[in-house]
C-alpha cells in the first residue's frame, strides 16, 4: 500500500458530507488509497484534478441518491446493525411523524400556528410599513449631502436671492415650498394635484435626474421664464405614459407649461404624493416666508458637522436682515441631514409599533414553547425508550426541530396573508401623512414574514430542547417511572413558571405603554382649542390659479349657498384657515397714534359673516360681523381675540378703536372673541385679527365648514357635500373633506394614533398572555390532578384545591407585572417625545396597567384551578 | 425512476455494473467496480454515480451486499443474485439476436470511411 499523502481538505469533506453514514467510512478510505496511489504514478496536481473531479461529479449522484433512499426507506441489508444511514431519510421520516402528530392534535397545532402567525403577521406588517421609511435609501444620489436649513417653510424669496451665492460651506442651495396646482384636461373637472415650487437647481441639489426630458435649467426660476413642469412617473403613467410627452403643454394651475422631463420610477421629494415639480419664478424682493431651503454641502465637509458654517450664515443673516422676534432666523440656527428633515418625524411612532409588535411575537413564541414543553411532557416515556434504545441527541432533537419548523412555516405563510390583509390599515392607521397613503407591499413582504417565522421558530425549539436534551441526563429509571406515574416536576415545570413570568413581563411593558399613552392623549383632549368641533363638516376647495377675484368670490357664496340648501344644515360659513392647523399667515400691527410697533405678529384670518357662530366661537365684547357689512365700507371692520385685547390694550377697552398692519390703517376694531387656538394646539394664546371674507381675501384656497344640526351626521355628510362641490362649482376644485373633530384629533398628534394602535396591541398582549398563563397552569394542575385526588379523597375540600393552584398562577404573575414595570420604567423615555402632561413614571398608568394584567391573569388562571377543584377524585384515581 | 422493477430492460449503465461486478468477482465493491469499468471502458467514472447504482439494482433484487470482515474497513461488497444473472443473460441474448446477420467488418469500414 502506498504512503498515504495528506489529500485536499474540501473534495473529502463534500464526499463526506454526501455520501450517506453508513458507508462513510469505507467510501472516503477507498478514495484515499487511490488518491494516494495517483499520487504516487501520477503526480500530486494530476490526483488533485481526480480528486475534485470525483467529489464534483459525485455530488448530483449521491443527492440524487440521498433522497431516493430517503422517499422508499431502503436501506441494504449489509447495512444492518449500522449506526446511521442517510440524513435525509430520517428528516423525511421525522417530517411525516411531525405531521401525523400536528394532524392528531389540531386543538394544539392551531393554537401554536394562529398564536405564532399573529406575532408573524404583525411584525412583517410593521416592517413592511417601515422598511421603506428607515432601511431604504432615499430616492436620490446625493442623500449623504444634503442637509435641510432650521426655520424649514418660512425663508423668503429675498433673503434667498441675497444668500444664493453667499451659502457658507455649501456647494448649492435651493429653495422650494408646496404649491398645489389644479390640472384641467380637456372638459373632466379639475383636479389638483400636489405640486412643489423651488427654485431651478434643485435636483441638483438632490443629485436626482429626469428619465426623460432635460429636466430643468439655469434661469428657469427667473421672473418671465417660459413656465415648465417637471412630472412625476406616476402622472406621466396616468396621462398615457408617451414618450412624446417631453415638449408637449399641460395647463396647470390656469397656465400652459411646457413638460421637460418626467421622473423615474420610485422618485419622491419631499414627499411621494407630489405629483409635479414647477420652477418658482424668484422676485428678489418677495417678503413671503413660505420657502424651505435645502443645501448640498461643499466637497470634504460633513453634514453632522456644519456648526461653523452655520454660525457663519447667521452672521451674513444678521448684517443684512432685521427680525421679529418670532420669526428671529438668528436664533436656533441648525441644519439636519436631509433624511432627518423629511423621514424623522416619523420614526418614534414606528419604533414604538415596531417595538410592540416584536414583543407581541416574543409572547406568542413564549406561548408556542410552553405548549411545545407541555407536549414534551406528554411523551416523557417515549423519548426515555428512544433514549434508552440508543438515540443520540440529535436523533431525539430532531423530530422536535422539524415539528417546529413545519409550525413555523405553516405559521409564515399564514403570518404573511395578515400582514397583506392588515398592512393598509396599519399604514393608515400610524401617523406617517402622505407616506402611509403612498405605502405599498410587494414579495420582500413574504420574505420578510418567512425570516420572521424562522426567527421564531428557533426561540421556539431553544426552549423545549434544552430542557429535553437536560432531562436526557436524569436517571433513565427515574425518568420511566415518573412517566409512569404522571407525577413529575422539576425542571420542565421550573422553565415553564419562567416562561409565564416572561409572558406576564412583556404583557406588561406593553400595556403600560399604551396606559402612558392614554394618560398623555387625555391631557391633550382636555386642552380646550376655544372652537366646538362638534358636527363641524370641513370641505377644503381651491380655485384655479389666475381666476379673477370676482368670479372666485362669486363661486364661494354659490358653494355657501348650495351647502345651506341641503337637508340638516345648520349653518355654513368659510375661512381662508381653520384653526390648528398650524401657524401660518401673520403680520405685524400698528396700533393708532403709536407708530409701528416693533416686532409684533398677530395671526391674519378672513372669515365668511356666519363663522364664529359655526364655530362655536363665544363673543366676549362689541359684535360679530352683519349682513349689513359689505364690500363698500370706508373702512375695514376686523374682530379681535382676548390675547390681542389683553397684549395691546392692556387697559383699554378696544372696540371702536383703529388698528393697522398688513393692510391699511383704517381698521376698525368692532368685537372681541374668545381666544382660538389658531397654530398648534399646545401653542400659548396669540393674538389673532379677523376680517370679513367680502371685505378682505387672500389666495385661492378656502375652507368651509359646515355645522349640522344634528352632530352625529357630519361623518356622513361628507359624500353629499363631496358631490354638491363636483356638480354645482366647475371653477373650484376639492382638495378635501374631513371633520372638525378629526382636525382637533390630527392636531392632538401622533400621540393619539400610536395610542389606539398601542391600546389595540395590549389587547391582543392581554390575549396571548392570558393563553399562556391558562395553557401553563392547565397542564400544572393536571400533572398533579393524582396527588389532587388523593388529597381531596381524604377530606381536602375542594376550594383549597383552587386556592392553591390560583395562588401558583398569582405568584406568577405578580413577579411578572413587576419586572414589567420596572422594564418600562427604564423604557419610557423611548416614548417621551409623545407625552405630554406626565412623566415615563405615572403612578396612575402603572396601576391601570397592572390592574389589566392582573384581571386578565387571574381569570386565566381561574380556568384550570376551578376544574381541578370541582372534578370527582374518584374518577381521576380509576383512570390511573 | 422510482417505478422500475426487476422485468424492466436494463440501462446500459446498470448493465455495465453488473458486469463489473461478475467481472471483479469477491472483490466487488464500489470502488473496484469502479475501477474495473474505468479500465475496460477507458472513461472516468464518477464514485457517487457507481454508488447510487449499486444501491438501486440491490433494491430492484439484481444484487445483494455483505459486510466483508477480513478487510481493515468493513466493506460492502455485491454479488449478483439469480435475478441479476438471468437479467444479464437475458440483455446478452436479445443483443446477440439482434447482431445476427450483421457483418462486424463492413460496418468497421463503414465507421472508418
Amino acid at each position: 500500500m502506498p504512503a498515504r499523502h495528506s489529500a485536499p481538505i474540501l473534495p473529502l469533506q463534500l464526499l463526506r458530507r454526501l455520501v450517506p453514514r453508513a458507508e462513510r467510512e469505507e467510501v472516503l478510505a477507498d478514495v484515499q488509497t487511490e488518491y494516494a496511489g495517483r499520487v504516487a504514478t501520477d503526480g500530486r496536481q494530476l490526483a488533485d484534478r481526480w480528486l475534485w473531479q470525483q467529489a464534483l461529479a459525485s455530488a448530483p449522484a449521491l443527492l440524487r441518491w440521498s433522497w431516493w433512499r430517503g422517499v422508499r426507506g431502503f436501506e441494504p441489508l449489509a447495512n444492518n446493525y449500522r449506526p446511521g444511514g442517510p440524513m435525509l431519510k430520517h428528516v423525511l421520516a421525522d417530517v411525516r411523524y411531525a405531521t401525523r402528530r400536528l394532524m392528531a392534535r389540531p386543538s394544539y397545532s392551531l393554537l401554536a400556528i394562529v398564536t405564532l402567525a399573529l406575532g408573524i403577521g404583525g411584525t412583517t406588517a410593521v416592517f413592511g410599513v417601515a422598511r421603506p421609511l428607515i432601511f431604504d435609501a432615499l430616492p436620490f444620489a446625493h442623500e449623504k449631502e444634503v442637509t435641510a436649513f432650521w426655520f424649514g417653510g418660512s425663508w423668503t424669496e429675498n433673503e434667498f436671492t441675497y444668500l444664493r451665492d453667499k451659502f457658507p460651506g455649501y456647494k448649492t442651495v435651493a429653495m422650494y415650498r408646496h404649491n398645489d396646482v389644479t390640472l384641467r384636461d380637456d372638459g373632466a373637472p379639475a383636479r389638483l394635484l400636489r405640486a412643489i415650487s423651488s427654485s431651478a437647481d434643485i435636483f441638483d441639489v438632490l443629485g436626482a435626474h429626469p428619465m426623460l426630458g432635460p429636466g430643468f435649467k439655469k434661469g428657469d426660476d427667473a421672473v418671465g421664464a417660459e413656465p415648465v413642469v417637471i412630472l412625476s412617473y406616476g402622472l406621466w403613467q396616468e396621462l398615457g405614459a408617451k414618450q412624446a410627452i417631453v415638449g408637449t403643454r399641460l395647463t396647470l394651475g390656469g397656465t400652459p407649461r411646457t413638460v421637460v422631463g418626467v421622473m423615474p420610477r420610485g422618485f419622491w421629494f419631499p414627499n411621494p404624493s407630489v405629483r409635479v415639480w414647477l420652477p418658482q419664478p424668484i422676485n428678489p424682493e418677495g417678503q413671503n416666508g413660505s420657502f424651505q431651503l435645502i443645501g448640498q454641502v461643499a466637497p470634504g465637509l460633513d453634514v453632522y458637522h456644519m456648526e461653523a458654517q452655520t454660525a457663519a450664515l447667521v452672521t451674513l443673516l444678521r448684517e443684512r436682515f432685521t427680525y421679529v422676534e418670532e420669526w428671529d432666523k438668528t436664533r436656533n440656527a441648525h441644519v439636519d441631514p436631509i433624511r432627518e428633515d423629511l423621514l424623522g418625524p416619523m420614526r418614534p411612532a414606528l419604533v414604538a409599533t415596531f417595538a410592540a409588535m416584536t414583543l407581541i411575537l416574543l409572547i406568542a413564541c413564549t406561548n408556542v414553547a410552553a405548549l411545545m414543553l407541555g407536549q414534551l411532557e406528554g411523551r416523557a416515556s417515549e423519548l426515555a425508550v428512544r433514549s434508552a434504545l440508543g438515540a443520540n441527541r440529535r436523533r431525539l432533537a430532531q423530530p422536535l426541530v422539524v415539528e417546529a419548523l413545519l409550525i413555523g412555516l405553516a405559521s409564515g405563510v399564514m403570518g404573511a396573508a395578515f400582514a397583506v390583509f392588515g398592512f393598509g390599515t396599519l399604514a393608515r392607521a400610524l401617523p406617517l401623512g402622505t407616506f402611509g397613503e403612498t405605502a405599498s407591499f410587494d414579495w420582500t413582504l413574504f420574505v420578510a414574514a418567512m425570516s420572521f417565522a424562522m426567527l421564531a421558530v428557533l426561540l421556539v425549539v431553544l426552549v423545549p430542547s434544552v430542557s429535553m436534551l437536560r432531562r436526557q441526563h436524569a436517571n433513565l429509571q427515574n425518568v420511566l417511572s415518573l412517566a409512569r406515574t404522571g407525577g413529575v416536576r422539576g425542571a420542565g415545570a421550573r422553565v415553564e413558571r419562567g416562561l409565564v413570568v416572561a409572558e406576564v413581563a412583556l404583557a406588561m411593558l406593553i400595556a403600560s405603554g399604551a396606559a402612558l399613552l392614554v394618560r398623555s392623549v387625555t391631557n391633550l383632549y382636555a386642552i380646550n382649542p376655544g372652537i366646538n368641533t362638534e358636527g363641524v363638516a370641513v370641505i377644503d376647495v381651491a380655485a384655479s390659479g389666475g381666476t379673477p377675484a370676482s368670479q372666485r368670490d362669486q363661486a364661494f357664496n354659490e358653494l355657501a349657498t348650495a351647502f345651506q340648501a341641503m337637508p340638516g344644515v345648520q349653518s355654513v360659513s368659510y375661512a381662508m384657515r381653520l384653526p390648528l392647523r398650524g401657524n401660518s399667515n401673520s403680520f405685524g400691527i400698528t396700533l393708532a397714534g403709536e407708530g409701528p410697533l416693533e416686532k409684533s405678529s398677530t395671526f391674519f384670518r378672513m372669515v365668511s359673516q356666519d363663522y364664529f357662530k359655526t364655530m362655536g366661537i363665544q363673543l366676549k365684547r362689541g359684535r360679530l360681523f352683519q349682513s349689513t357689512d359689505k364690500l363698500d365700507s370706508t373702512e375695514t371692520l376686523v374682530v379681535i381675540n382676548e390675547a390681542l385685547a389683553k397684549k395691546y390694550f392692556p387697559n383699554l377697552d378696544p372696540v371702536g378703536r383703529f388698528v393697522g398692519g398688513g393692510l391699511h390703517e383704517q381698521q376698525r376694531i368692532i368685537g372681541i372673541i374668545n381666544d382660538v387656538a389658531e397654530g398648534a394646539l399646545l401653542d400659548p394664546n396669540k393674538p389673532a385679527r379677523y376680517y370679513l371674507a367680502t371685505q378682505v381675501w387672500m389666495g385661492n384656497n378656502a375652507s368651509f365648514v359646515i355645522k349640522m344640526k344634528d352632530p352625529r351626521h357630519a361623518e356622513n355628510m361628507l359624500t353629499p357635500l363631496r358631490q354638491t362641490v363636483a356638480t354645482k362649482t366647475p371653477l373650484l376644485a376639492l382638495l378635501r373633506t374631513t371633520t372638525m373633530q378629526r382636525v382637533f384629533e390630527d392636531a392632538v398628534g401622533p400621540a393619539r394614533q400610536i395610542m389606539t394602535l398601542l391600546s389595540l396591541l395590549s389587547a391582543l398582549a392581554l390575549v396571548l398572555g392570558a393563553v399562556g398563563i391558562y395553557g401553563v397552569l392547565a397542564h400544572f394542575a393536571s400533572r398533579r390532578k393524582r396527588d389532587w385526588a388523593i388529597r381531596v379523597a381524604l377530606g381536602l375540600p375542594g376550594s383549597r384545591v383552587i386556592t392553591n393552584i390560583l395562588r401558583q398562577g398569582v405568584s406568577l404573575i405578580v413577579v411578572g407585572v413587576v419586572l414589567g414595570g420596572v422594564a418600562t420604567m427604564g423604557l419610557s423615555r423611548f416614548l417621551s417625545t409623545m407625552l405630554y402632561g406626565i412623566t415615563g413614571v405615572d403612578a396612575l398608568a402603572f396601576a391601570g396597567a397592572s390592574a389589566a394584567v392582573l384581571l386578565t391573569g387571574l381569570v386565566a388562571a381561574f380556568i384550570p384551578a376551578r376544574r381541578a377543584g370541582t372534578v370527582d377524585p374518584a374518577l381521576i384515581l380509576r383512570e390511573q | 425512476m422510482n417505478r422500475e422493477t426487476a422485468d424492466a430492460p436494463l440501462g446500459v449503465f446498470q448493465e455495465q455494473i453488473l458486469v463489473a461486478v461478475l467481472r471483479t468477482r469477491d472483490e466487488a465493491y464500489g470502488m473496484n467496480v469502479r475501477r474495473e469499468i474505468e479500465r475496460v471502458t477507458s472513461r472516468s467514472l464518477a464514485i457517487g454515480a457507481v454508488y447510487a447504482t449499486l444501491d438501486r439494482l440491490e433494491e430492484k433484487g439484481l444484487l445483494e451486499s455483505k459486510r466483508s470482515l477480513a478487510d481493515e474497513h468493513s466493506r460492502r461488497v455485491f454479488t449478483v443474485t439469480a435475478v441479476g444473472g438471468r437479467a444479464l443473460a437475458e440483455v446478452r441474448e436479445m443483443r446477440e439476436r439482434l447482431w445476427q446477420g450483421i457483418d462486424l467488418r463492413g460496418l468497421l469500414k463503414l465507421a472508418g470511411g
